[in-house]
């Protein structure tokens, strides 16, 4: 519980917005995950979504989910941050255990949980206000800073996202007013500045043009060695070039996980081979 | 060749009939529409127009068979009824609209305050001054201001709930979800993100609301009545512009006559320009 | 299991690599096989019918070559499909280099022929060897179209008998030459001969190995004989 607590402690963070290591990590032998999904079933009603899921994304690696449509990988990712308690009639059984505290246990505070597990979607949704202001709602949720702490704390998810060039002479104009790229580029730094431990992010550059696109996978790069990243695509050329894990799912199941290097030179199953050379008939 | 075009020939020539008879029918339709506008207007210009000078705005309601006088205690009565309505009907209309919005998507209370509201809305008003007559006035045994206040919120509440849930219903659920996503608790995301994003929609039911308020005059009639003086004084009976109109329209003294077309110009002109104001707020919303 | 691609072009294109690999692995069997010929019968026209037909072979490599690249431009093959690809990349290579080696069996039989002396240098070992290299090179493309790792990992094991029988015919050239001067220059040229068929054979054994690789996605290169046999007979 206190591990638990820990990692929602702000204070632990530094100004860099780096995790601060509890294990030694340098000799590569102990792998922290920063979830570990055990026995995961997930229920549209009476639909059920996930059949058994078990898999482990580990601390500062992008993993990335591939698969069919309606393999369930959007699904998965949006119980990793309770997203689906908006929404009557859907449940999930078993454990997501994030840093060791199962988060389906009841009694949890929701809210808390996803200032520390971020999510982007697929259609920017930049808040009807300013860009700066777009930032510093999250921030202001769980932090109080002053307005030169606020400032430095913008421009820093601003830079982050690399944004703050095309942005920093208009901060008080609309968020509206930025371009498809520069609109999802903001929701990014919106879910960085709350400096979370894990960025979800449900097939980010599936609504952008192909420059945005390679911006925004550029930005996957930089932001994997201080974030946890969950990415979810169905671009398998995309999963290979950003990814360090890559999971297949198919029809709720979770077929294959492993290295992406090996996933996309000798997957294990024929299923998975199948997918991602196209012989998907 | 030439068997295949003969074909597609009647085919378009029909279709074209067809096109030509559903445009003059709807442009019928329009100008049948504009011809009565215009006419109602161009009346109440001609009608009105002489009685507007400075005097209107002076000056009050002329006694009985006297000379001149001016609207101006009924248009300042107008006000502080259509004003007060405004400042206690905005937030509760608007905060009942999130919650149906927001809160209420299915549990039996929103249900039924849906059903309630929608009732209200097709209310006639006359029911709805009577009840205020027999709630407040009767009980309070003289007509107020405050009953008007009253009545006419009791006619603007459920337009503004309306229009306030379904502007909120308009607003993509993935705004919302963007918003829960950085943990933002759920009254925060209806209040400084839904809303917000409605807020011009939410602004032009407001506006309509009004607008529609300004008109009313059978709540008027049991709760505020009329005055004929002077007076901002809201716990007794309130100078209005519809009540005024009623009065004067139908009496015997050419100057009364002469007043109740020129307030009955004010009224048409001010609805009229709400109207505009509101199509014009909510234009920018879409556009900005 | 669906084994065509939802992109029937792209199996024609993957196919047609692989047929223009063995085509062009036909045409080297075809040079070793002249080459030996002229060898063996000391014939001057036959060594420059394969001296001419080498530029259809180097030809046809940066033409395999091209393909390999527009296919990965193309369309990003992954798994098997990039395995395929890459081996076919390297295999062309193989097979060029074992048509110099042929093209080099050829010109040195030439030059036999034009100085002609004399000598008493038992050549079986060399014909037999080059029987050897030709019907490796053969199986290993063989095993290539099938991709049957079994036939490959025992082209793998049978190159050794090649390697052996070049030793031999070392030692024996060199008693050859101590004792007989004069056939130096003569015995070097044998030397290069029996050498360059101990690489067709080599080039043979490379490809037998990207077939494993291709098949069972294990780089079995520079690997002990015993885990190279394990990688292919695995399921």
């Amino acid at each position: 519980m206190s591990n638990f607590k820990s990692m929602f402690d702000l204070n632990q963070i530094d100004s860099q917005g780096g995790k601060v290591v509890t294990t030694n990590q340098q000799s590569g032998q102990a792998v922290i995950n920063a979830l570990e999904v055990r026995n995961l079933n997930f229920y549209y009603g009476s639909f059920q979504g996930l059949k058994d899921i078990n898999l482990d994304i580990e601390q500062g690696k992008v993993t990335a989910f591939i698969g069919p449509s309606g393999c369930g990988k959007s699904t998965l990712l949006r119980t990793l941050n309770r997203m689906y308690d908006l929404y009557p009639g859907q449940r999930a059984e078993g454990e997501i255990n994030f840093y060791g505290q199962n988060i389906l246990e009841p009694g949890q505070d929701l809210n808390l949980l996803r200032s520390r597990i971020g999510m982007v979607f697929q259609k920017p949704t930049p808040f009807p206000m300013s860009i700066y202001e777009n930032i510093a709602f999250g921030v202001r949720l769980y932090e109080r800073l002053s307005r030169a702490e606020m400032d430095e704390r913008v421009e820093w998810a601003l830079n982050k996202a690399a944004l703050w060039n095309e942005a920093k002479d208009k901060l008080n104009q609309s968020g509206l007013s930025l371009s498809g790229g520069q609109q999802q580029r903001l929701c990014i730094a919106r879910g960085v500045a709350v400096k979370p431990s894990v960025m979800l992010l449900d097939e980010p550059t599936s609504a952008l043009d192909p420059i945005s696109t390679g911006k925004i996978e550029e930005l996957i790069n930089e932001l994997k060695h201080e974030y946890t990243i969950a990415i979810v695509t169905h671009n398998m050329q995309q999963a290979a070039r950003v990814s360090d894990y890559t999971a297949y799912m198919y029809l709720g199941s979770l077929v294959e996980y492993g290295k992406t290097d090996e996933i996309f030179i000798k997957p294990k199953r024929k299923e998975t081979e199948d997918y991602i050379t196209g012989r998907f008939g | 060749m030439n068997t295949i075009t003969n074909v597609d020939q009647s085919i378009f020539s029909k279709r074209k009939r067809a096109n030509t008879i559903g445009l003059t029918l709807s442009m019928g339709a329009m100008l049948l529409g504009m011809v009565f506008l215009f006419w109602i207007l161009s009346v109440l210009l001609y009608k009105g127009f002489s009685a507007i000078d400075l005097n209107l705005f002076i000056h009050s309601t002329p006694a009985p068979g006297s000379e001149g006088g001016g609207l101006a205690n009924a248009i300042v009565g107008s006000l502080l009824l259509v004003g007060t309505c405004t400042f206690f009907s905005t937030p509760i209309g608007v905060l009942a609209g999130l919650y149906l919005s927001e809160y209420g998507d299915r549990s039996r209370v929103a249900a039924i305050t849906r059903f309630v509201t929608d009732i209200m809305l097709s209310a006639p008003s006359i029911v709805i001054g009577l009840f205020v007559y027999a709630f407040i006035v009767a009980q309070a045994k003289h007509f107020s201001g405050w009953a008007g206040t009253v009545a006419l919120a009791l006619i603007a509440i459920p337009v503004v709930v309306r229009t306030t849930e379904n502007m909120l219903r308009l607003v993509p659920g993935s705004l919302r979800e963007a918003a829960y996503a950085l943990g933002t608790p759920k009254w925060k995301v209806a209040f400084k993100v839904t809303l917000r994003a409605a807020q011009s929609g939410v602004m032009t039911g407001i506006l309509l609301a009004l607008a529609r308020v300004s008109g009313e005059t059978a709540p008027l009639l049991f709760t505020a009545l009329n005055n004929q003086f002077f007076s901002t004084n809201m716990n007794a009976p309130m100078a209005n512009l519809p009540v005024v109109i009623f009065q004067f329209a139908m009496s015997p003294y050419d100057n009364w006559v002469e007043l109740a077309w020129g307030g009955a110009l004010l009224i048409t002109f001010a609805v009229l320009g709400l109207n505009i104001l509101a199509r014009v707020v909510f234009r920018e919303k879409v556009q900005g | 299991m669906p084994d065509n691609h939802l992109s029937s072009q792209f199996d024609a294109d993957l196919n047609s690599l692989s047929s223009r690999l063995l085509e062009m692995g036909g045409l080297v069997e075809a040079q070793i096989s002249t080459a030996m010929r002229a060898f063996t019968q000391m014939d001057l026209d036959t060594c420059n019918i394969v001296i001419e037909n080498e530029k259809q072979v180097n030809d046809l490599e940066i033409q395999i070559d091209l393909a390999c690249t527009e296919l990965i431009a193309r369309r990003q093959p992954a798994a098997r499909d990039l395995r395929l690809v890459m081996a076919v990349s390297k295999a062309i290579t193989n097979l060029e280099r074992a048509g110099d080696e042929a093209e080099r069996v050829a010109k040195r039989t030439k030059r036999l022929i034009d100085t002609g002396i004399p000598h008493n240098i038992n050549v079986a070992e060399i014909r037999l060897s080059g029987q050897m290299a030709i019907n490796l090179l053969r199986r290993s493309l063989d095993a290539f179209a099938r991709l049957d790792t079994v036939a490959a990992s025992e082209v793998v094991a049978e190159d050794r008998q090649i390697d052996e029988e070049f030793r031999g015919f070392v030692r024996k050239l060199i008693t050859y030459m101590s004792e007989d001067p004069h056939i130096i220059s003569t015995g070097l040229d044998m030397l290069t001969i029996a050498k360059a068929i101990e690489r067709i054979g080599d080039h043979a054994k490379n490809i037998a190995e990207f077939v494993i690789y291709i098949a069972k996605g294990s780089d079995v290169r520079h690997i002990p004989h015993e885990d190279l046999v394990r990688e292919a007979n695995k399921d």
